[in-house]
């Protein structure tokens, strides 16, 4: 199956204790990225785009990119609607007024699509922030 | 949690009575049970035809064999440390009332439950109501994981 | 007994087996705590100008004159300080005429004033166990985000009033855009809905109150938390993330259910914060300045509007002071740019290298709040935990955040 499919979505982020634990004892290490730069999908959003567990996605909006590992959410049905961990990930995506309360909230929308690049490092979004 | 028939499919279905049970479906209930060992039948273990069939079982068989003999089984790397369980589990609150009753640890050692090093431990599970002769289907501390990181086989 | 950091439940039942300095096992520490502790031995910083390692002294020389020469600089960070020294950061902050910001999002400083204005009724997590038999969990995740929150007060343990716990006296009610950990055991009163839909489940819950059909949501379903609501004693709302987001801008409709409940029955709302001292620092801005967050004290009086929120202060500083957090971690990518433009010194006070002390011009270790340094901080309800720390910190010159913004302020 083709799985070239680019979709849009909206992103809910939301906490995750594994994550947490690692981001505690270092957000340099493999452990904190591997949780981190998740998305979760709903079962069938994943077998409509043809992805496998683990497949690297590129997630891009008008705020920034990117690349994180497709899982399947196991708490479907969601169309339409990803998870990821707030994590500087995550923040990649998040407009800088997401909060000031005057647009209406409904996620963080972003397009999704498959991609062959490696997941993004913290250094990558480091050196990013910095450009 | 595996099945009889599962495990059934796995035996040879022969009813050879090696065992000392009449039938297959017999042992297979019994191996559930935990009264009966995989070792226990012959010709799984004897028979080269059998050899795949014995390796799939073993496998299947496998978390049990670490599971306590009240069929409690702990899967560390799933838990949270929430200490849902150790609030839960009548015993803990029975042996400690103003601290696992009231939420907080556990600091004698009667307790079933408690959380060392971010994950739950179990220790003394013959207290464990699911055991012993008047024991019954309790099951405060897997209905209150937010994980399955603590259930039965 | 000793106390955790690691978020803003400060469970202070702990019990920790110290051998040469170190801590090396640990009792009733939940693993997000488990992990804080761990953290004592990793990644620890040191002290660097421009990358390089230096003497500590040379890293508060240079952190004073970076911040003599600053007009406009800001002092971000906070919420993992202790009180004492988020009072010596306020009073730092004063004599350089800073910008004051922490990293919480902006929709959680409103729910929090209304709290501590008294317009919406709270109560302290005690009187969660001792008397809560209805606890709401709306877009919050506490199984995650406080994983010991269900089992110490607002679930699963045996209170004054609730001798029969979540067996027969408590109900858990969640209400979330995800099946969360939380919400798979609150079994038959988990109401899920789409992002941003927490307002017109607001009014549907106002209409059930009042008799009416909502226009939302499964008729039955809804008609039943109705129920549900009208005959709890004793309820408890903890808002999260996701429900402050999603009503940014509408707490009001979030005052006026709060209010309804409380014509029908009681019923109290407890934030939150993430950080082990949000609270804390929300209450002492709010005693120094009169504002709970983004507060400028250049002029001679404190100023608090749009241009005093992270967002723009980041943009306008002419230097940054990071203490008591990770703000490159936790900011959205623009704002965290602006922490990071070129001409704008970064000094990072932390005790572990970070994204922010990874970008810092200089970075001053300090002692983990708690852990290595004692002092008082107030839990998520607002009930003021103190603490005296636990071990001494690993290297004996490791200064708690209190000292170095002490050191700091002596110098300017």
């Amino acid at each position: 199956m083709e799985s070239t499919v680019e979709s849009t979505v909206a992103i809910v982020t939301f906490r995750d204790i594994f994550q947490d634990e690692a981001g505690k004892k270092s957000k340099f290490a493999d452990e904190f990225r591997t949780l981190a730069a998740q998305l979760l999908l709903d079962k069938q959003d994943m077998a409509k785009l043809g992805w496998k567990d683990g497949q690297k996605v590129m997630v891009k909006n008008d705020v920034g990119s990117v690349v994180v590992a497709a899982r399947t959410s196991g708490d479907d049905p969601h169309p339409g609607l990803v998870w990821m961990t707030a994590s500087p990930w995550s923040n990649q995506l998040l407009a800088e007024d997401y909060c000031a309360g005057e647009k209406p909230w409904a996620g963080i929308t972003a397009t999704l699509s498959p991609t062959e690049e490696s997941v993004t490092q913290i250094s990558e979004i480091l050196q990013r922030m910095r450009a | 949690m595996v099945s009889a028939m599962e495990l059934y499919m796995l035996l040879p279905k022969t009813n050879c009575k090696k065992c000392g049970l009449p039938t297959c479906m017999a042992f297979a209930v019994g191996l559930l049970g935990r009264e009966k060992k995989v070792d226990e039948c012959l010709p799984l273990i004897e028979e080269k035809k059998y050899e795949a069939k014995l390796k799939k079982l073993r496998e299947v068989m496998a978390p049990m064999e670490n599971a306590s003999e009240t069929g409690l089984i702990i899967h560390p790397e799933k838990c949270f440390g929430c200490g849902n369980c150790v609030v839960a589990c009548p015993v803990n609150v029975a042996a400690e009332p103003t601290r696992c009753g009231a939420g907080l640890g556990p600091q004698g050692e009667k307790v079933i439950l408690r959380v060392e090093d971010g994950v739950v431990k179990c220790n003394n599970l013959k207290e464990c109501r699911r055991f012993g002769p008047n024991k019954i289907l309790c099951n405060a501390c897997t209905a209150t994981c937010p994980s399955k990181a603590i259930e039965f086989v | 007994m000793a106390i955790c950091t690691g978020c803003s439940l400060l469970c202070e039942d702990i019990e920790a087996t110290i051998k040469d300095g170190n801590v090396t096992a640990v009792k009733n520490l939940c693993r997000k705590g488990n992990g804080h502790y761990q953290a004592l031995k990793t990644d620890r910083t040191k002290p660097m100008i421009d990358g390089k390692e230096v003497a500590l002294d040379a890293a508060v020389s240079k952190a004073v004159e970076i911040l003599k020469n600053s007009k406009n600089p800001l002092l971000c960070g906070w919420s993992n300080m202790t009180m004492e020294a988020q009072a010596a950061g306020i009073l730092l902050a004063r004599k350089l005429g800073a910008t004051i910001c922490d990293t919480s999002p902006t929709c959680q400083e409103d729910l929090m004033e209304r709290i501590m204005d008294g317009k919406i009724p709270t109560c302290t997590l005690d009187d969660v166990r001792n008397f809560a038999d209805t606890s709401v969990f709306w877009g919050s995740d506490p199984s995650n985000s406080h994983p010991r929150h269900l089992s110490r007060f607002s679930y699963y343990p045996r209170g004054e009033k609730r001798q029969k716990s979540y067996e027969e006296e408590r109900i858990c009610v969640t209400v979330d855009v995800r099946k969360s950990a939380t919400a798979t055991l609150c079994s038959n009163y988990y109401f899920r809905q789409p992002p941003g839909g927490d307002a017109e489940f607001a009014e549907a819950v106002l209409a059930v109150l009042d008799g009416k059909i909502p226009k939302v949501g499964d008729k039955k379903r809804m008609i039943e938390l109705g129920t549900l609501l009208r005959k709890t004693e004793y309820g408890v709302i903890f808002p999260g993330p996701g429900m402050l987001l999603a009503l940014q801008g509408k707490m009001d409709l979030f005052e006026k259910l709060v209010a309804k409940l409380n014509e029908i029955t009681k019923f109290k709302v407890l934030p939150m914060p993430e950080h082990c001292n949000t609270r804390g620092y929300y209450q002492l801005m709010r005693e120094q300045t009169g504002f709970i967050n983004g507060v400028s004290l250049r002029g001679d009086a404190p100023a608090h509007g749009p241009e005093q929120r992270l967002a723009a202060a980041a943009k306008s500083c002419d230097a940054v002071l990071a203490v008591g957090s990770d703000p490159l971690a936790e900011l959205p990518l623009a704002t965290a740019r602006a922490l990071t433009r070129a001409n704008v010194p970064l000094i990072a006070i932390d005790p572990h290298r970070s994204l922010t002390s990874d970008a810092a011009k200089v970075v001053i270790p300090s002692a983990m709040s708690g852990l290595e340094a004692g002092g008082t901080a107030l839990r998520m309800d607002g009930v003021k935990i103190a603490f005296e720390p636990l071990i001494k910190p690993g290297k004996p010159d490791l200064l708690s955040d209190e000292q170095i913004l002490a050191r700091i302020m002596e110098a300017i």
